[in-house]
Order: structure tokens, then C-alpha cells, then sequence
């Protein structure tokens, strides 16, 4: 069905960073956010997806923010970062999804309800920091990526699954030795992003048994997070609920907590 | 949501939250047809991977189970849950709980029929006596042996030896259970348990798929245990008439154990004689007489009297069935299968020791039955996918394989659906070693095709 040779190709197709988020990503990361915004002018699209982003609803703004400045100094130097990944996210977007019944909209919902409900989560465990805000943007690349890779092979994991309950991650594991999640951090590799963003979200695939520590309690609100978006009506509509295997266990000890947080 | 059909069992697996808003996402209105068209005897919803649920949610699930239950007449419930989950249930739904709860889908899958013939030791217990009985009674009936607790002192005192049982059956619930007739297979018979007063609903209760599924794939012995039945009238009567017919097809034999005609008219008796039914007073006098069962069929399909031949009809499809498998085995270890030779012949297989088979029958526009023979490290690789680590359990790979030839037939059946041609599939069916499978298959001709995979060869066997 799909081989490792599939994934190598895929992975090799992703696009290198573009110069002008990579100048932008400099700036944020020293602090500088004139001159993040003077260089992000300078690339339209980068410019409409700021905006778009930061007009939606979940933001909260009353009036149109279209200013760059004012975009970048509402947004402070950690959301910057992670919305300049968000960005580099959006360049892997299908044009038609084919796996998966969604639109690019409810894609940039989610992203974006994943974004403010994870500011929430590392707020409430005092550890918000650069690298941990932004680890949420390469999760959804989960699913872009697996879009991709089974989009062709849609009819052959429907009789597999008429038989055993496999999520997509577990068939392509059991196929390639490589999960959805492995590929995401082979694209953080690929975009330059810091070690510690692929770590939490490898581990949030809820089967890294070796993670300990402060990436353990973020691996698991990351996984819970992702179900709790993921079981929207929208979501579950677009086939997203089982993509990956949701490990009950792993969360268990936080469910309280999570829905005093997000719920 | 669709859901996954694991022998005539049928488990959806929602993940998450469950509730009123999200719940009916989760079923379109294709979903639930499919699910209407499912040929299952159980229909489940598992809450293994459900952190959150409110009444709201379940409902949504349990409106589809009741409807396909009054339909279909088949088992429906909820599985997977822990204790505390149970509790929540009972009291969303307290007296008006009528569909079945099981702790685990383990537990649910033996209160359904199967095509094995294992009899498994179980321990059980509830606090509602009627439940204890009821769950018993059903147990007994499919071919299980289970020890009942009849104090909770008891059961905590037998449950530090899990060991000693398949399963431990608590926080279990039968709601409006027994709707169909209770069925279990020892060795090559398949045994029905009927009871009470039996009218025209019988042909609402009994599993003529299944039935037919079974007669397809090569058992040749039914047995009615009737010690239950009290009377019956004339369409009861004219059911099992019709029953005797297409049995005679096969030349089956169906068998009745146990019934008495103190209240149902002795001119029955006769009738059913003639249209081809034995009557027994003791199950053992059929099980435990050898030579009676080899005259009937429960030994071994070589009591056939006749054998089907191939028929043009499904020679024509053979290249359809050829690549069900072969791009099954692709897709299932993106390795390819090719071809080496192909005979018309009596199925030969070298090198008996060391194979597993198994077999599935389809029939509608064409009927017939594929049989596939495989070294046991082909099989395990061939099942990888499914299994998803190495094992050496034998039971593990074998129902494995029965997923893997399922997966071959609903192929065949949707290569064949696009030229037009119906066909259903039956139950799978798995033999741990060659000796079992040529008791049913030996001196059926049939097309043999002998493919290589990764290096061995295994065996495609088409017939009728």
C-alpha cells in the first residue's frame, strides 16, 4: 500500500522554508517585531494569511486588524513564532482535500482553536515558552500528511478496517515502520524547528513510552487537546476522529483538570 | 462511522467525547444503511476509547441499535467500559435498560454464534439472579461452559485464579436477549437450541444466513436440541419442511433432538420424516456414535453423497478471484504474489506439516468456495498488518487469517459487483493444520494455483 520509498519521496517534495519566514522567524526569535513585520510585509501571501488568522473570531478582535506592526505587536514574540509555522503549515495544505471530507476552513479553524486552546493549557502549567507554544502548529501536519499518503488508497484501508479497527498512524507504522508522527518531525527537521517542538509532538501520539518530565505532562495535553477538537461535530463529520488512536490511559489522569482548563 | 465486522459481530469505535452535538456526525445516513445491510447476529458500540459520554450521545447510538434490533432481530449493546463507566449507564437508563451491556467485546462475542468449536470456561456472576441465569443459559446454549458464582464472597474468591477461565464475565447485562436462535458448532455439526412454543416467529429467530453460510463453507450435520421445545404449530411446521428441502441440496442432514409429542400432533412427526428430519432422543446418541456420524455428515464433509462440480459460471470469475488475493497480499505486505502454475484438479498440497488454511464460501449469481494454504511464516507475514507484532499464538494468527480471507472475499465480492454479479460471503473459516481441511475438501475438484510469495509458494484453491 504505501512503502517507505512513498514517504521518502513525500518528504523530499516538502518545501525548503522560504527566505522571508525564515528573515521573520530571525527577527521574532531576537525579539525584533518591526522588523519581523517589515519583512513579512514584503510577502503577500504570508501578509493575507497574518491577517485572515488573526481577524477570526476565536481571536476575539472587534475591528479588522490589518496593520503588520499591529498585527506582530498584538501577537507578542511566542504567538508570532507559532503563527509563522502555522504559516509554513498552511504552504502543505492540499488544494482539495481527498482523504479526509474538509475544507481548507475548518482546517484554519482548527488550527487556530488548537493554537489559543494550547495558550490556555500552557498557561494554566506555567510553561509557556517560545518552543512549547509553537510545538502545536506541526500537530496538524499529522493530518496533511496522512491525507496525502492514503488519499490513493482509500477503498484498500476501508476493507481493511471493515475487518479490524486500525487507525491510519497504526497501518502505516505496521506498513513502514514510520508514523504519521515520525514524518512530522522529519518536516520540523526539514523547517529548521527546535528539537524540543518534534519531541512533544512525537510523544503526543501517546506511544512514546520513553518521555518523561515536563515534555510527558505536554505530550499528554497535546493528545487529549487534539481528541477534544477532533470529537467536533465538524471533525467527526470529516473522518478525523480515528485518524489516530486515541489512548484513553495516557490522559486519564489529566481529564479533570483539562475540562476545568478548556471545557 | 462504519462498523468493524469481526465474525457476525459488528463493534463501532467512536474516540473521544460522545455527546448530543457530536453523536449524529458520527452516523450518516450511508452509515446506517450499510449497517442495515451488515449480516451480523450482534450489533455493538464500544466505549473503550470514549473518555466522555452523556445520555444525549449514547442515544443517538442506541436509537440505530434498537431500530436495526427490531429489524433484524439481533443482539445490540454496549461493550468496552469500566466500572464506573457501567454505573453511568445503568443509571441513565435504570429499568428502561433494554438492550445488553458487556464489560468487554470479548464477552460479547460469546453470546453470539461462531464457526469454532471451542468450549470455553467462563466464571459469571450478577446480583440480579435472573440476570445470572439468563447469562448462564445463553452460555450453555452457544457451546460455553460457565461457572456460576452464586455469591459475590464466591466470585471475589474465584476470580484470584483468572487463569483457570477464558473470560470473567461481571458488570454484564442482558437486555431483551435470546431474540435468536442460540447456535454452536461441535466438530463438523452445527447445533440449534430451540425452545417453548414455536410458531411462525421462528423464521424471524432463526439464522437462515447463517444456516446457509454453514452449508456453503461444508458442514453437512444440524442438530435441533429440542428437549426445551414444548409444542409447535403447523408454520413452525412448514419452516422446518423448507429447511429439510435446501438441506437436501447438500445432501445435509438435520436432526432432531429431544422433542416430545405429548403436545404437538404425532401426524408433525410424520410429516418431517418424510420431508427428510431424524429424530433422536439424546444428543449423545448422535455425538458419541461414530458411525453414525461419519453416515450423516458430522465427521467429515466426505459423507457428501454427491459432490459439486465446477461450473462454467465460476471458472469465468476465476480471474476475479485470483486478484482479490493477489492484491489483498499486496496491499496487506506491499510485497507481490505471482503466479506459478495453474490446474484443473483434486487439491494437493506437498509438504503438509508446518500449513495453516483456511476458507471462505460466497454464493448468489455464483457460489462457490475459496480455499487458501499457506506455510505458518507466510501466514504470519501475510498477516502482519493485522496482527502488528510478532506472535507465536496460534489462535491469534489463526483468527488473523479469518480477518485476511474476509478482507479477500468482500474484494471478490466488489470485483464481481462491478460486472454486475451479486454474491454474499460467509463466515471465514480457519483449520490449524492440512488434516482438518481435507476432511472437508479432499475429492472436491477444483482450479489450483500454485503462487510465490517473498520466496515460498502457497496454495489458491477455487471450488464448488
Amino acid at each position: 500500500m504505501i512503502t517507505k520509498e512513498d514517504i521518502d519521496l513525500y518528504i523530499k517534495n516538502i518545501p525548503a522554508t522560504p527566505s522571508v519566514v525564515r528573515q521573520a522567524l530571525e527577527y521574532v526569535r531576537a525579539g525584533d517585531l518591526p522588523k519581523a513585520a517589515k519583512c513579512a510585509e514584503e510577502d503577500p501571501a504570508l501578509k493575507l494569511y497574518l491577517k485572515t488568522l488573526v481577524n477570526r473570531p476565536i481571536y476575539g478582535f472587534r475591528n479588522e486588524v490589518s496593520d503588520m506592526s499591529q498585527i506582530f505587536g498584538i501577537l507578542g514574540t511566542s504567538t508570532a513564532q507559532q503563527i509563522l509555522y502555522s504559516y509554513l503549515m498552511s504552504l502543505l495544505v492540499p488544494k482539495e482535500w481527498s482523504l479526509f471530507s474538509l475544507s481548507n476552513q475548518a482546517f484554519y479553524d482548527l488550527q487556530a482553536s488548537l493554537s489559543r486552546k494550547w495558550e490556555k493549557i500552557l498557561k494554566h502549567l506555567h510553561l509557556l515558552n517560545h518552543d512549547n507554544e509553537s510545538a502545536i502548529t506541526l500537530l496538524p501536519a499529522s493530518i496533511i500528511v496522512c491525507d496525502a499518503l492514503f488519499a490513493a488508497h482509500k477503498n484498500e484501508v476501508e476493507q481493511l478496517r471493515s475487518v479490524k479497527a486500525l487507525d491510519y498512524n497504526t497501518i502505516l507504522q505496521r506498513l513502514s515502520k514510520r508514523s504519521l508522527f515520525d514524518i512530522c518531525s522529519d518536516i520540523s527537521v526539514k523547517w529548521e524547528m527546535s528539537s524540543t517542538i518534534s519531541r512533544i509532538v512525537y510523544a503526543a501520539s501517546g506511544t512514546d513510552l520513553e518521555i518523561q518530565g515536563d515534555e510527558k505532562i505536554l505530550a499528554k495535553w497535546m493528545h487529549l487537546l487534539l481528541f477534544y477538537e477532533l470529537s467536533q461535530s465538524v471533525y467527526v463529520s470529516a473522518g478525523l476522529n480515528d485518524f489516530i488512536d486515541f489512548h484513553i490511559d495516557f490522559v486519564q489522569d489529566i481529564y479533570e483538570s483539562f475540562m476545568q482548563v478548556v471545557g | 462511522m462504519r462498523a468493524t465486522v469481526k465474525g457476525r459481530v459488528g463493534v463501532f469505535h467512536p474516540q473521544g467525547f460522545l455527546d448530543g452535538n457530536n453523536a449524529p456526525s458520527y452516523l450518516t445516513l450511508e452509515d446506517i444503511k450499510a449497517t442495515e445491510n451488515l449480516n451480523i447476529d450482534m450489533l455493538l458500540v464500544s466505549l473503550k476509547k470514549v473518555i466522555f459520554f452523556n445520555k444525549n450521545g449514547l442515544d443517538v447510538f442506541i436509537k440505530l441499535l434498537i431500530n436495526i434490533r427490531n429489524q433484524k432481530h439481533i443482539s445490540v449493546g454496549l461493550c468496552d467500559y469500566d466500572h464506573t463507566k457501567f454505573k453511568t449507564i445503568n443509571s441513565f437508563y435504570g429499568d428502561t435498560l433494554n438492550f445488553s451491556l458487556f464489560l468487554t467485546e470479548k464477552i460479547a462475542e460469546l453470546f453470539a454464534p461462531n464457526n469454532k468449536s471451542d468450549t470455553r470456561t467462563v466464571l459469571l456472576y450478577n446480583d440480579d439472579p435472573s440476570q445470572r441465569s439468563a447469562m448462564a443459559i445463553e452460555l450453555f446454549d452457544y457451546g460455553h461452559n460457565p461457572i456460576i458464582a452464586q455469591s459475590k464472597k464466591e466470585f471475589d474468591e474465584k476470580k484470584k485464579s483468572p487463569d483457570l477461565y477464558y473470560a470473567i464475565i461481571e458488570d454484564t447485562y442482558l437486555g431483551l436477549f435470546g431474540q435468536k436462535i442460540a447456535t454452536r458448532v461441535t466438530g463438523n455439526a452445527i447445533i440449534y437450541t430451540i425452545a417453548n412454543f414455536l410458531d411462525a416467529e421462528i423464521g424471524n429467530t432463526f439464522n437462515i444466513a447463517y444456516h446457509n453460510n454453514s452449508l456453503n463453507v461444508g458442514f453437512r450435520l444440524f442438530i435441533f436440541d429440542a428437549y426445551k421445545v414444548v409444542s409447535m404449530n403447523v408454520h413452525a411446521l412448514n419452516f422446518f419442511t423448507k429447511l429439510a428441502s435446501s438441506a437436501a441440496e447438500y445432501n445435509a442432514s438435520i436432526c432432531f433432538v429431544g422433542l416430545t409429542f405429548e403436545k404437538t400432533p404425532q401426524s408433525f412427526k410424520n410429516d418431517l420424516e418424510d420431508a427428510g428430519m431424524l429424530f433422536f432422543d439424546n444428543m449423545d446418541d448422535i455425538l458419541k456414535n461414530k458411525d453414525l456420524l461419519q453416515e450423516l455428515g458430522g465427521s467429515s464433509a466426505t459423507a457428501t453423497k454427491q459432490i459439486r462440480t465446477l461450473n462454467k459460471a465460476l471458472v469465468n470469475e476465476l480471474p476475479h478471484f485470483i486478484d482479490a488475493t493477489v492484491s489483498t497480499i499486496a496491499m496487506m505486505t506491499n510485497a507481490q504474489a505471482s503466479k506459478e502454475s495453474m490446474n484443473v484438479q483434486i487439491l494437493d498440497v506437498k509438504n503438509a506439516d508446518n500449513q495453516y488454511a483456511s476458507s471462505i464460501g460466497f454464493y448468489g449469481d455464483v457460489d462457490g468456495m475459496i480455499i487458501l494454504v499457506f506455510p505458518k511464516e507466510i501466514a504470519k507475514k501475510a498477516c502482519e498488518l493485522l496482527i502488528g507484532e510478532t506472535t507465536e499464538d496460534e489462535e491469534t494468527i489463526l483468527d488473523s487469517l479469518a480477518e485476511f480471507v474476509n478482507i479477500i472475499g468482500g474484494r471478490a465480492k466488489t470485483l464481481l459487483a462491478e460486472k454486475k454479479h451479486h454474491v454474499d460471503i460467509t463466515l471465514p473459516r480457519t483449520y490449524p493444520n492440512v488434516s482438518s481441511l481435507m476432511e472437508m475438501a479432499q475429492n472436491k475438484k477444483g482450479v489450483q494455483v500454485n503462487l510465490s510469495f517473498e520466496g515460498s509458494n502457497f496454495i489458491f484453491f477455487l471450488t464448488r
